[in-house]
């Protein structure tokens, strides 16, 4: 779910940088017109990412392709095996078990705040008054030792052990080319609850007009983006739910 | 053309671009260097006021004495802090009644006022649920007793500012904002000596108020409760008028005055007097809103020291529901006329509330933490999470990993290790002391710890292999005067004669044998100031004599770590005193201080490796309201001192720790958290990196691993691993665009214990120091844009791990495990789970190397063996050989299962376009199929249902335990290794047979059909896929 949220942050350089910006909009405007633009950012309907997760000697193969009528797969490589971390249709969101090797359905409240998350596509800054977020400038911090501006993002309340919350995240926008570079979002449930998740991003670099981070660490691990497509061509059965493959078992 | 060469030669002979200087002060300097905690939460801290969430029963709140502010989201099974970036001494926590999810409002600085509370600097908001917070003002108010929040209106809030505790101020009183605290009316005052102790409102009317006011002073030497001006106010008007409600109180003065309202009948009021007739104290009950009050009840429960525990509780649903804070608590079930203990827990009970649906759930918070009940109040179990714990001193050992040890106010004294398997548990931590702990001294060869409780009343010697102790507290002798020491009383161990050991009453004391034999070597150090010495009036209304407020005493003594005849002393009262001789001759080099306000505390002296005549010394007039910082440096044995203090710094200084080998790289420990110096002390940057702004007490060096040990006065030990990468920061380095940061050899630390992880759900856990390799960099600029990554390489360039560099402005720690990639290992049908292991690499000198962009930068890191480790070489030698042998054995069924597989999909793909083709695809297709089953499993699942284990995953499980292992190859592994080469030789045997036979057939097939052959990748491109 972190790899998914990290990854699914879509970033633009600012190559001519305004002397001055002031509000929160001339902010975000800054990060999506000088890269190739708002319109190329809305062009785009889907992103196939192929990532090496490093964490110390174990480096696991990571795809992740999301569209953007909210479909998405997140699968890792062990040993030549694919096994799904998460995939949603638009509707169905499920996973590998990891012991039995089938796939299983997530829990609804997991499953109703992927559909909530489809509106990150590609960018939850992006059209975020149409979507019905709200960001606020809540002032400038220094984050990654370097003069940031500090933008609070609230989008819609997600549900979390079976009750509402808000669901706010924050991101630093590095002052001197107006990519975020720091992200960070309460974790909401499970033994870390309450404490900040730290995303960084940066190695930006160019796909096809389009400036993605290449290179995020999430607590301490690093995950270095190897290839991004743009628009590739995928086959829509792959973000449904499988049912019993081997037939072992009926999962419904 | 002339012209041309002549403007290139001007250009040529330009000097260098002027570099330009770079401030040596701010949070970039440190990168990402992090502090780490290492508690113990498993006797937590002092908790000053429990708030629960008005309609969501899993959210409780815990505003705590010098930890900040903890949020629970489970019902108080765990907590997380949500204030770090804020003064950590909390008054007063509410939650908005209308917008309780995003709106809650902190009132810093505790409120129950010991001698040892730490400060507030103002009131804070949240508007999102405590992630980020504004600072609403009241600035110069100490501490916040109360905030009250109108439930039809909640912009209408009333605040309740105790104030100012060792000075006068006009900041106390009740405020109110009507417009959520953009502008403030102070609506009730007294004078400069009384504040608000509770402000409560009506729970039917909000515009009916009560008010306690409370004339109060402390200082260095003493404690006032009460006075003419303390009373009991009640406002109808929303607070625009106030009058005296005291029908039925006694005559004359009151002290701190306690007062609930009953939620569920606002007639009903309780409040706790503090008065000059002692039969007329403690519960005072009311039936008509305040109008008349009635004595109900005087035992000790309910009027033990008010200063403390002023805080009644009124069950939400029935007022006859009575709990009082005090020692041991107190509970009525009958509206006070009889009460009972609360059940076991921590003593010093400081606020009760209820759960909000269920009375039977209690939350207390105590001087030992956060506790639970579920029977009303007769059991209660501890929060065993909120690492809390109040440090007075901390000291090291040089053990491998390095213990701390430290005491603990009102928690005893402890010594634990900074790392241990899984992390640093509660079950780490050992008792070495009771009462309240102060400073814990390991002797500097002996198996022997050195620890005392409050006024040296005990000095314990504690020989931890033979687990005894023996008390060796220096008495006054025939003819000695009495001794008056500290309650918090200096010890200091002799760097140059193990045995030597020294303490501080107003003399100093010295033994040569552990404290069997005390010799005093001082005259009287202090002022002897008799004013300062009668304690036995202290506390006011209520004699308070604890012995906490014994002053004119000795605070520090610090040796000379190059001569053990030099010896500094600090005093409470302000002197600085040092001996040449060993005690012959005291020197008082009080009058050459400098900007340091008379009898100012003299709270640590530090004398410096860097010259014998060296010494730095810092000063604490906060007992007096002093609150600025003071240190100050001397080279000359105190003749002439320099301020080493800049405008950087905010709050009083309580310690200073110097460097052993950069003399301009200090640290400072102040109220409000840790400050850093590169440069003397011409600037202080505060470091905040998982550093909360927390009081800093004590600060340790240890040597060996160059690690800054904290004890901290609410938030336990707080560690930065190996700051010897600040030594290196200077105009030079912080004008590269990269520097990497000089390392001593990394020991391959060899440990291969357990460490169950029982109870880690719920119980804190600290955070180990890192035994990984360490790359240390410094990146003039933050990296954003174009490539930056990190190799490991061999000194012959080839590629052994890749790493995710660090892209922070300022200094970047890396960390590598020393392994190298894991193998690729057979595809089969299910893991191999032996497969994941990454390899150590051998000790020796690896390059690491920087590719930033189109720029390059190498440095070299070296590896060491454990030299505690109980294999020989050679035995190493064998265990990387067969490490090596098999890794590459894996590798190589690898690639074989690779063309196996491929092989066998271009057979099925053929034989489907060519039926022709069946006849010898078939056979091909059989062939390997049955070589395949011997070779990996192919059935089965990751559990419980897995297949019998092939080859595979026989050879990776050996190599997982040769690979992992630290001891030279076994015989039985040999043996192992013998058995599964022969089979994997067989089963290349057998593919061979199959490829010359049946593959023959297949290819010739293909051949006469001008079909190709199947493509397969080179083993080379396989791997290096």
């Amino acid at each position: 779910m972190k790899i998914l949220k990290t990854l699914s942050i879509l970033l633009v350089m600012a190559l001519a940088v305004p002397a001055q910006a002031q509000t929160v909009d001339e902010i975000l405007n800054n990060y999506f017109e000088n890269t190739g633009g708002a319109d190329a950012w809305n062009n785009l309907e889907s992103l196939e990412m192929t990532a090496m997760a490093n964490a110390q000697g174990m480096e696991i193969p990571v795809t992740m392709i999301q569209t953007k009528e909210g479909k998405m797969m997140l699968k890792i490589n062990f040993q030549g095996q694919e096994i799904v971390q998460q995939a949603y249709d638009g509707e169905t969101l499920w996973s590998t078990n990891f012991m039995t090797q089938q796939p299983e359905k997530a829990d609804a409240e997991t499953t109703a705040n992927m559909k909530l998350q489809t509106e990150d596509f590609p960018s939850p800054f992006l059209n975020y008054k149409e979507k019905g977020f709200t960001v606020e400038l809540l002032g400038e911090e220094v984050k990654e030792g370097t003069d940031c501006y500090k933008i609070k993002l609230t989008q819609k309340p997600r549900m979390v052990d079976g009750k509402e919350v808000p669901n706010v995240s924050f991101y630093y926008f590095e002052k001197e080319n107006f990519v975020p570079i720091m992200s960070e979002v309460e974790i909401p449930s499970g033994p870390m609850a309450g404490q900040m998740s730290v995303s960084t991003m940066s190695d930006y670099q160019e796909v096809d007009g389009l400036y993605f981070p290449f290179d995020m660490g999430m607590g301490g691990q690093a995950i270095m983006i190897k290839d991004i497509k743009l628009n590739p061509d995928l086959d829509d059965s792959m973000f449904v739910f499988p049912g019993d493959a081997d037939g072992e078992e009926d999962k419904d | 053309m002339k012209r041309i060469l002549f403007a290139l030669g001007a250009l040529l002979c330009m000097p260098a671009v002027q570099a330009q200087d770079i401030a040596l002060k701010g949070k970039e300097l440190f990168g990402d260097m992090r502090a780490r905690h290492i508690g113990p939460a498993l006797m937590s801290g002092r908790i000053i006021d429990m708030e629960a969430h008005p309609t969501d029963p899993r959210i409780i709140y815990a505003g705590t004495a010098g930890g900040g502010v903890w949020k629970s989201s489970d019902g108080a099974a765990t907590f997380s802090p949500i204030f770090d970036e804020h003064a950590q001494s909390i008054g007063s926590v509410a939650v908005d009644p209308k917008n309780p999810d995003q709106v809650i409002w902190v009132g810093t600085g505790e409120i129950w006022t010991r001698n040892s509370v730490s400060v507030g600097d103002g009131l804070y908001k949240s508007t999102d649920g405590g992630t980020n917070w504004d600072k609403i003002g009241f600035e110069k108010s100490e501490r916040i007793a109360s905030i009250v929040i109108n439930p039809e209106n909640t912009d209408i809030v009333y605040v309740g500012v105790l104030g100012a505790l060792w000075s006068d101020s006009d900041e106390r009183g009740v405020y109110k904002t009507t417009n959520g605290g953009k502008t403030w009316d102070k609506i009730l005052y007294v004078d400069q000596t009384t504040g608000a102790a509770d402000v409560i409102m009506d729970p039917e009317n909000p515009n009916v108020l009560y008010a306690s006011m409370w004339e109060f002073r402390r200082s260095g030497w003493g404690f006032s409760s009460g006075g003419a001006n303390s009373a009991l106010y009640k406002s109808t008007d929303a607070g625009a008028t106030w009058n005296k409600i005291h029908n039925g109180f006694p005559a004359g003065d009151l002290g701190r005055i306690a007062v609930a309202v009953a939620p569920s009948d606002n007639s009903i009021l309780y409040a706790v007097l503090e008065t000059e007739d002692k039969s007329k104290n403690g519960l005072w009950k009311s039936t008509d809103a305040g109008a008349n009050w009635e004595h109900l009840n005087n035992d000790f429960g309910l009027t033990v020291r008010p200063f403390y525990f002023s805080r009644i509780t009124i069950d939400p649903r029935n007022p006859d529901v009575v709990v009082k804070g005090g020692l041991s608590g107190s509970i009525s079930r009958d509206g006070g006329k009889t009460f009972k203990s609360l059940g076991n827990m921590h003593s010093d009970i400081h606020d009760v509330i209820f759960h909000i649906n269920d009375s039977d759930i209690m939350y207390s918070g105590t001087d030992g933490g956060v506790y639970r009940s579920w029977n009303g109040g007769t059991t209660f179990e501890i929060v065993e999470n909120l690492p809390l714990s109040q440090f007075y001193q901390i000291s090291v050992d040089d053990a491998e990993p390095y213990n701390v040890y430290g005491g603990l106010q009102d928690n005893g004294s402890w010594w634990g290790p900074n790392s241990s398997p899984g992390g640093v548990n509660a079950r780490d931590w050992n008792s070495v002391g009771a009462g309240d702990g102060f400073r814990v001294l390991k002797h500097p060869t002996k198996n022997i710890i050195y620890s005392e409780m409050q006024g040296a009343e005990n000095v314990w010697r504690y020989d931890v292999d033979k687990n005894r102790t023996r008390t060796v507290q220096p008495r006054p002798k025939k003819g000695d005067p009495d001794l008056r020491f500290n309650w918090n009383a200096p010890m200091a161990v002799s760097a140059h004669q193990p045995d030597r050991f020294y303490m501080g009453s107003q003399f100093v004391h010295k033994s040569e044998d552990m404290g069997d034999t005390w010799e005093i070597i001082s005259p009287d150090l202090t002022t002897n100031d008799p004013a300062k010495q009668d304690q036995s009036q202290s506390g006011g209304l209520s004699i308070d004599n604890s012995g906490a407020e014994n002053h004119t005493t000795i605070f520090t003594i610090a040796e000379s770590p190059l001569n053990e005849k030099v010896l500094w002393v600090g005093t409470d009262d302000g002197n600085v005193q040092v001996t040449r001789d060993g005690g012959k001759n005291w020197e008082n080099v009080t009058p050459n201080l400098v900007g340091i306000p008379a009898n100012t505390w003299v709270y640590h002296i530090e004398a410096s490796v860097h010259g014998e005549g060296t010494a730095y010394a810092v000063f604490d007039g906060h007992t007096t309201g002093d609150m600025n910082a003071y240190a100050l440096k001397t080279t000359d044995y105190g003749k002439t001192w320099t301020n080493i203090i800049s405008d950087d710094v905010v709050g009083f200084v309580r310690n200073i720790q110097e460097d052993y080998e950069s003399e301009n790289l200090l640290f400072l420990g102040t109220e409000f958290g840790l400050y850093v110096t590169i440069d003397g002390g011409k600037n202080w940057s505060q470091f905040t990196n998982n550093m909360p702004p927390v009081a800093v007490h004590f600060i340790d060096m240890q040597k060996q691993t160059n690690d800054l040990v904290m004890g901290t006065h609410g938030r336990g030990v707080i560690i930065i691993d190996d700051i010897s990468p600040l030594r290196e920061l200077s105009q030079e380095v912080l004008n590269k665009d990269v520097h990497f940061f000089a390392s001593e050899p990394t020991i391959m630390v060899e440990e291969s214990g357990f460490s169950g992880s029982f109870g880690g759900e719920t119980q804190f856990v600290g955070q180990n120091s890192p035994t990984s390799a360490r790359i240390v960099y410094y990146l003039k600029k933050r990296h954003t844009f174009g490539k930056m990554t990190m190799e490991v390489q061999d000194m012959d360039g080839n590629v052994i791990s890749t790493l995710g560099p660090g892209k922070s402005k300022g200094i970047n720690v890396v960390y590598w495990n020393y392994t190298s990639a894991q193998p690729k290992v057979a595809e089969a049908k299910t893991l191999s789970f032996g497969g994941f292991t990454s390899p150590r690499v051998p000790a020796g000198k690896y390059k690491v190397v920087l590719t930033k962009k189109n720029d390059v930068y190498e440095s070299v890191i070296e590896l060491k063996y454990d030299p505690n480790s109980l294999t020989t070489l050679d035995e190493r030698k064998q265990q990387e050989e067969m490490t090596k042998t098999l890794y590459d054995m894996v590798e190589d069924m690898a690639y074989v299962v690779y063309t196996m597989n491929e092989t066998m999909d271009y057979a099925e793909s053929v034989m489907e376009s060519n039926p022709k083709a069946k006849k010898t695809a078939q056979k091909l297709h059989d062939a390997l199929t049955a070589l395949m089953k011997d070779m990996v499993v192919t059935t089965g699942d990751n559990y419980v249902a897995s297949a019998e284990p092939e080859l595979r995953e026989k050879m990776t499980e050996l190599y997982s335990n040769v690979a992992t292992n630290f001891d030279g190859v076994s015989a039985s592994d040999l043996a192992s290794f013998e058995l599964i080469n022969t089979e994997y030789q067989e089963a290349l045997g057998r593919l061979t047979a199959i490829m010359d036979k049946e593959g023959k057939k297949f290819n010739s097939f293909l051949a006469k059909n001008d079909l190709p052959e199947v493509t397969l990748k080179s083993k080379e491109e396989f791997l290096g896929n």
